[in-house]
C-alpha cells in the first residue's frame, strides 16, 4: 500500500520555466526509491515538493491518502518526512547528539553509535567531524525522527566510494529492516542499482525504469506509471 | 529539543555574537537611562525654578470704573472691596499654590508686663502686615526674609505675631510669649492680645531709598512685623476703610501655567470683573523661560537621537545576525519546526541577553548619569536613575527588541524552506 502519492504535479520557476509536468508516482513503505536524471531536470524540486518544503504549481501530493497542502506543510515536515541533504545541513552550534535530538525525543546516542559514531564524537562540535561522519549524523537525525518517509538529496554526492557504500547500505537497511519509504535523488548509478524502484525524470516527466540484470535500467510500460488513485477510480 | 534550550545553547556557544549584542545593549541602555535621569533632573530643576520665581497675579480694585466720594478732607473711591469669599473662590482654582492679602498699619507692641517692645527707631512702632498667609508675603516669597523659628501665620491662626530675630533677642522674647498690640496708643484704639508664633531672619539688606511717598521705606527691616489678619482688623476697628482689602496676591505652583490659571480665575462668574483688575507678575520667569526651554529641547533631542540611532544600530546588527542564520532557519523549517517557533527562538535569545544587560545597565547608569549630567550643568547628585526609569526602559526596550527581531526576520520568513536552502547552496 502506497504511503506517498504524487498526482499530476506540475511546477515552474517564476511561472516561466516548467520543470515538472504532470508527474505521477506512488511510493510504499519498505522500499528504496531512486530518482535519476540530468542536472537541473527538477529532481531536487520534486523531492522538495514530496517533503513539503515547497508547494506544487498544480496537482496534489498525498501522504497516507491525505492532501499535504490541506493538512499543513509544516505538520507534514514535522511528522511524516525527514530529510538527508547533500550538504548535510546540520546546525553548527549543536553537537551531533543535539542535532539528532532536534527531531526526536529518543536518546540520540544509540542511533549515532549504530551509525558508527563514538560517544566522544557524538558530543564533539559537529563541524569538527569528517564529511562522512556529518552525513551519518544527518542520517541519524532522519532515522530518529520516526517519520515513515526519508527523503535524501544526493546523500553520497560529497563522499568517497567506501563511505558512499556504507551510506547506501544504511539507507537500504532503513527501507528493508525499519520499514521506511526511502526516496533518494542521485546521480550515482551504483546507488540506483541497489534501489527497489528507479525513476527517471526527463523533460519534466517521471518514468519508472525496469531493473535489468546488469544494472542498466529500461523504461517500464506506461500502465505501471498510472497513480493508484486513478486506477482505483477506473 | 525545545526552543528554550536551543536559544540557551546558541547564546552560550556563539558567545562572540552574544557578547557583541550584550555590549551594545549595555551601552545603549546605560545612555538612555542616563538621558532619562538627566531629563528628569532638568525638568525638576525647571519646575523648581518655575516654582521659586514667585510667579503670581495680583487682584486689585479697579478705581477707574468705581465712583468717587468726598470726606475726611479729600476724595475716596467707592469701588467694591475684595471680600473673603472672593479670596476663597480664587484660591480654590487648580494651580494656585497660595495667596496673601494684607492690611498694613504701624502699631505698637507691649510685653505682658506692659513694657514697650523697643525698635531701632525711637518711636517703637512696627511696620506690620496683617496677613492671611504670611508665607506668601512678597518679602518671604522673594527670599529677603526667612522664617527661622516657629511657624507662619495662616488663616487658622487668629492672633499670631512674627517678629525679627533682632527685636526678639533685644526684648528678651521667646516663641509662645504673649504680646499686646495697639494701633495708636494715643487714641482710643483697642488693645489686642497676640502670641509670638514665628521669628524671621533678614537675608537681604534693604536697598530701597527711604521716601515719604512709600511708608515701607521708612522702617528698618528689623522693625517689620507680621500679624494675623484678624488681629489687624481688631486693632484697626476705628478706621473705616483701614480694615478692608484693596488687593490680594495669588501665587501659582508652576510659572508656566500662570496664563491658564488667570484665564480660569477670570471665568469665575460670581465676581464682577468690571470692578477688579488682574495683573500677572512673571517677569523673572519670562526672563529665564527661554533658557529653560532651550536646555529642555537640547536634552530631549539628544535622548531621541541616542535612542533612534541605537535602535537602528541594533536592528542592523540583529538583521545581519539573522541573515547570517538563513541556513539554520531553512534547516529548522525543513525538520518540521514551525516558523513561529523559529522566530520565538531568535526573540528569546535576544531577550536572554537583555535580561542580563538591562539590570547591569541600571547599575552602570547610576555611575555614568552623574558624570554625563555635569556636562549639562547638573549637579551629579541631582541626576538620579530611578527604578521607574529602569522599568520604562526595560518594557519599551523589550518591546523594541522584539519588534527589531520580527522586522529582521521578515525577509527570511517570507520564503519557503526550499527557497532558503537553495539560496544557501
Amino acid at each position: 500500500m502506497s504511503i506517498m502519492e504524487i498526482k499530476q504535479v506540475g511546477y515552474s520557476y517564476d511561472n516561466k520555466k516548467k520543470v515538472l509536468k504532470d508527474v505521477n508516482a506512488e511510493m510504499e513503505q519498505g522500499k528504496l526509491y531512486a530518482i535519476l536524471g540530468p542536472s537541473g531536470c527538477g529532481k531536487t524540486t520534486l523531492l522538495s515538493l514530496i517533503g513539503g518544503l515547497d508547494s506544487p504549481g498544480s496537482g496534489q501530493i498525498y501522504f497516507d491518502g491525505q492532501d499535504i497542502a490541506k493538512t499543513g506543510l509544516s505538520d507534514h515536515r514535522k511528522n511524516h518526512v525527514s530529510f538527508i541533504f547533500q550538504a548535510y545541513n546540520l546546525i553548527d552550534y549543536l553537537t551531533p547528539a543535539e542535532n539528532v535530538s532536534l527531531t526526536s525525543k529518543l536518546p540520540p546516542l544509540p542511533i549515532l553509535e549504530r551509525l558508527g559514531l563514538t560517544k566522544e564524537e557524538a558530543k564533539r562540535n559537529v563541524l569538527k567531524l569528517s564529511g562522512g561522519q556529518q552525513q551519518r549524523v544527518a542520517i541519524a537525525r532522519a532515522l530518529a525522527s520516526e517519520a515513515p518517509v526519508i527523503l535524501a538529496d544526493e546523500p553520497t554526492g560529497n563522499l568517497d566510494e567506501d563511505t558512499a557504500q556504507d551510506i547506501t547500505e544504511i539507507l537500504k537497511e532503513s527501507a528493508h529492516k525499519m520499514n521506511k519509504c526511502v526516496v533518494v535523488v542521485t546521480h550515482s548509478n551504483e546507488l540506483a542499482k541497489q534501489a527497489d524502484v528507479v525513476f527517471r525524470l526527463k523533460k519534466g516527466e517521471l518514468q519508472v525504469l525496469e531493473r535489468v540484470q546488469d544494472g542498466a535500467a529500461q523504461p517500464q510500460s506506461r500502465r505501471n506509471n498510472t497513480p493508484r488513485s486513478e486506477r482505483r477510480a477506473k | 529539543m525545545n526552543l528554550g534550550i536551543r536559544a540557551i545553547l546558541y547564546s552560550a556557544r556563539k558567545w562572540k555574537k552574544t557578547l557583541l549584542v550584550f555590549c551594545l545593549l549595555l551601552a545603549i541602555t546605560t545612555l538612555v537611562l542616563s538621558g532619562l535621569a538627566i531629563a528628569d533632573a532638568q525638568e525638576e530643576q525647571a519646575e523648581e525654578v518655575r516654582g521659586t520665581t514667585g510667579a503670581s497675579f495680583t487682584v486689585e480694585r479697579n478705581l477707574s470704573t468705581g465712583g468717587w466720594a468726598s470726606g475726611n478732607g479729600g476724595s475716596y473711591s467707592t469701588q467694591e472691596f475684595i471680600s473673603e469669599e472672593m479670596l476663597q473662590e480664587i484660591s480654590s482654582i487648580d494651580g494656585v499654590a497660595g495667596y496673601d492679602a494684607a492690611l498694613v498699619s504701624m502699631p505698637y507692641y507691649y510685653t505682658q508686663s506692659g513694657e514697650s517692645i523697643i525698635t531701632e527707631d525711637v518711636n517703637n512702632s512696627f511696620y506690620t502686615y496683617g496677613c492671611l498667609n504670611s508665607e506668601y508675603n512678597e518679602l518671604f516669597v522673594s527670599g529677603r526674609f526667612e522664617l527661622v523659628e516657629g511657624s507662619h501665620i495662616t488663616e487658622d491662626v487668629p492672633n499670631g505675631l512674627i517678629l525679627s530675630r533682632e527685636r526678639v533677642e533685644k526684648n528678651g522674647l521667646k516663641l509662645g510669649d504673649k504680646v499686646s498690640g495697639i494701633n495708636d496708643p494715643y487714641a482710643d484704639d483697642p488693645e489686642v492680645e497676640m502670641e509670638l508664633v514665628g521669628i524671621f531672619d533678614i537675608v537681604a539688606d534693604k536697598d530701597d531709598e527711604a521716601t515719604m511717598y512709600d511708608a515701607a521705606t521708612l522702617w528698618d527691616y528689623t522693625d517689620y512685623a507680621f500679624c494675623s489678619f484678624h488681629a489687624m482688623k481688631e486693632m484697626a476697628v476705628n478706621y473705616e476703610d483701614g480694615n478692608k482689602l484693596t488687593e490680594a496676591h495669588f501665587f501659582v505652583e508652576d510659572a508656566a501655567q500662570l496664563d491658564n490659571v488667570i484665564a480660569e480665575v477670570q471665568n469665575i462668574s460670581s465676581i464682577n470683573w468690571d470692578n477688579f483688575i488682574i495683573t500677572a507678575n512673571d517677569e523673572v520667569y519670562q526672563n529665564i523661560s527661554n533658557a529653560l526651554s532651550d536646555t529642555n529641547t537640547l536634552i530631549t533631542t539628544l535622548i531621541v537621537v541616542i535612542t533612534v540611532v541605537s535602535m537602528v544600530l541594533i536592528i542592523l546588527i540583529l538583521s545581519m545576525s539573522i541573515r547570517s542564520r538563513k541556513r539554520e532557519t531553512g534547516i529548522l523549517l525543513a525538520v518540521g519546526i514551525a516558523k513561529p517557533a523559529v522566530i520565538l527562538q531568535y526573540v528569546l535569545e535576544t531577550l536572554l541577553i537583555a535580561v542580563v544587560a538591562f539590570p547591569l545597565a541600571y547599575l552602570s547608569s547610576k555611575q555614568v548619569a552623574g558624570t554625563l549630567g555635569t556636562l549639562f550643568g547638573k549637579a551629579a547628585e541631582n541626576v538620579i536613575v530611578t527604578p521607574e526609569h529602569f522599568m520604562l526602559v526595560a518594557v519599551v526596550g523589550g518591546i523594541l527588541l522584539v519588534a527589531a527581531v520580527l522586522v529582521s526576520s521578515i525577509s527570511t520568513m517570507r520564503l519557503k524552506p526550499k527557497q532558503i536552502l537553495s539560496q544557501m547552496e
